[in-house]
């Protein structure tokens, strides 16, 4: 069950799990921004620094991270065929019918998978090192400009924890529902396509149902623990920015100008 | 002695054809710990519910500390209520047993600085002041009905009420939260209002005062030895008598009052000297 979980999380006391959520976040968009515009091996290479230096950082396995990358192995695989097979341009290097190997194009596709690799790496530290609550947290925080264009940010964000809060709670029961249903004779994975399609469906009923009475359920607890609105509360955990945050800020931000500079260079 | 809880001439029905409570009456001593007994179906949460403003009733008044609740008064009344659900899983809000705690106080708008000792107090009542920082789902259920409790105990409620709140844990869960019920109820004495709704009898013998109802009304009120002796009444309502008691009732000599069933082992070997 916990291979297909989605941003695992890895409690540790490293440098990155120190950093405030909300750095780490601002770091991952500002990583992924700035390597739309790499478009040289050297700038490639620079990124990829970064990278193994932030991986480094973590003080985690490197197996995490190429668990990390496993899932979406196919998008990349599929995306490095299409950049090889149509990428018009010279010298070709093979030619069949309409489809072309070009250089350009398996330069291009070598780079697309680079470019996949460093930023799921990225979101990987992120997620690997920051609890779902604290990304919450941080998205919560981020998002508080637009409470002044009347979005419900500490509604969304609660919403958002709440969510995280039941997804291993949901497994758990997808996996109780399908044993039960294994057990009276029902198959999961046989047969094609559209008959696994409809063996989905007395899976997923049950477990809307379910998912609705643990709904009802949780308003009245909440309610009953003097919820009215998200609004109206304080908080237990409270983002502060430290020096290690700071420290890191300076790192992202020279990391940006020497890209900016390689970049002009090369 | 005040009155925690008054409730006069209630009324509730889900539908037109399902009548549940007609003019019902029962009021409930400050401190005092009253187990509220019933088959499944016979009304007992809904009144726990309604005496929450979880549910309106149709008619009739329930007062708590003598302030009748009304939709102007529904979050005051529910400030001094504290609730305990059956579901283990459903009830835990927060992401971490700390954050779950935290959840009614930031409700209460309590000051980030005093919620971690309320959290560690609270906690520490408990007994789960170790666990603070993990998640619910490596919790097990006993664990999760007491960070419940201490969620409860974090808003110094003045009556808790505990609805089936053993009913889905294993006997060993179900032993430490009615072991931390007993702790709590030493260490507050009259301050507090303890209220366990249930349908297991052995709980119920635990309590100061043992309420049966079925079907919306009130078929027995008294002390559990006063109420586990009316053996008929109690199996007509589709309960049963505490394990001793139930064995009791076989017997062919049989002790004059209720045993419990350490009580009633001695009294059995007795019976052969």
């Amino acid at each position: 069950m916990n291979n297909i979980m989605i941003g695992r999380f890895i409690p540790g006391e490293s440098f990155i799990h120190r950093l405030d959520p909300r750095t780490k976040m601002i770091a991952t968009f500002v990583y992924i921004f700035v390597m739309l515009w790499a478009d040289s091996w050297q700038t490639y290479l620079w990124a990829a620094i970064f990278i193994f230096a932030s991986i480094k950082l973590t003080s985690q396995p490197l197996k995490l991270y190429w668990d990390g990358l496993k899932p979406i192995f196919c998008l990349i695989l599929f995306t490095v065929v299409l950049q090889l097979l149509f990428t018009p341009g010279t010298p070709t290097l093979l030619k069949i019918g309409p489809l072309q190997i070009t250089t350009t194009g398996v330069v291009n596709a070598v780079y697309v998978m680079i470019r996949f690799i460093l930023i799921i790496l990225m979101s990987t530290i992120l997620t690997l090192t920051t609890p779902p609550t604290s990304i919450a947290n941080a998205i919560e925080s981020l998002l508080k400009p637009l409470k002044k264009i009347r979005v419900p940010v500490a509604e969304l964000a609660l919403m958002l924890s709440i969510a995280l809060r039941f997804v291993p709670l949901l497994m758990d029961e997808t996996q109780k529902i399908m044993n039960a249903q294994k057990s009276r004779g029902m198959s999961f994975s046989s047969g094609g396509p559209i008959k696994r399609a409809k063996a989905i469906i007395p899976l997923l009923i049950p477990l809307f149902i379910g998912a609705l009475q643990r709904a009802l359920d949780l308003a009245n607890a909440m309610e009953v623990r003097g919820f009215k609105d998200a609004v109206q509360r304080t908080k237990y955990r409270v983002l502060k920015y430290n020096r290690v945050d700071y420290f890191a800020f300076g790192c992202l931000g020279v990391f940006t100008v020497i890209f900016i500079g390689i970049k002009l260079i090369s | 002695m005040t009155k925690a809880i008054k409730i006069n001439n209630l009324n509730y029905n889900y539908n037109e054809d399902h009548t549940l409570f007609e003019d019902f009456n029962l009021s409930i001593e400050e401190g005092q710990w009253v187990a509220l007994v019933g088959h499944n179906g016979s009304g007992k949460s809904t009144l726990a519910k309604l005496i929450l403003g979880l549910m309106v009733a149709n008619s009739g008044k329930i007062c708590v500390f003598d302030e009748q609740l009304t939709t102007d008064t529904v979050y005051h009344v529910r400030e001094q209520i504290g609730m305990v659900f059956q579901n283990p899983d459903n009830q835990f809000v927060g992401a971490t047993v700390a954050d779950d705690v935290a959840f009614g106080l930031e409700n209460k708008q309590i000051p980030n600085k005093e919620m971690a000792k309320t959290i560690d107090e609270a906690l520490a009542v408990v007994g789960m002041q170790d666990f603070k920082n993990r998640e619910p789902h490596t919790l097990s259920g006993g664990q999760k009905q007491r960070v419940a409790l201490a969620s409860v105990l974090a808003l110094k409620p003045k009556i808790i009420i505990l609805d089936e709140a053993t009913a889905m844990l294993d006997p060993d869960g179900r032993d430490t939260v009615m072991r931390t019920l007993k702790l709590l109820k030493a260490q507050f004495g009259s301050e507090l209002t303890l209220i366990t709704i249930t349908h297991d009898m052995d709980e119920a013998a635990l309590a100061d005062r043992v309420v049966v109802i079925n079907d919306g009304q009130l078929i027995l009120d008294g002390e559990p030895e006063d109420v586990f002796k009316q053996t008929n009444l109690i199996h007509e309502n589709g309960l049963e008598l505490p394990f001793s008691a139930e064995l009791v009732a076989s017997l062919q000599h049989k002790p004059k009052h209720y045993l419990n069933e350490r009580e009633l082992i001695q009294w059995l070997s007795n019976l052969n000297k």
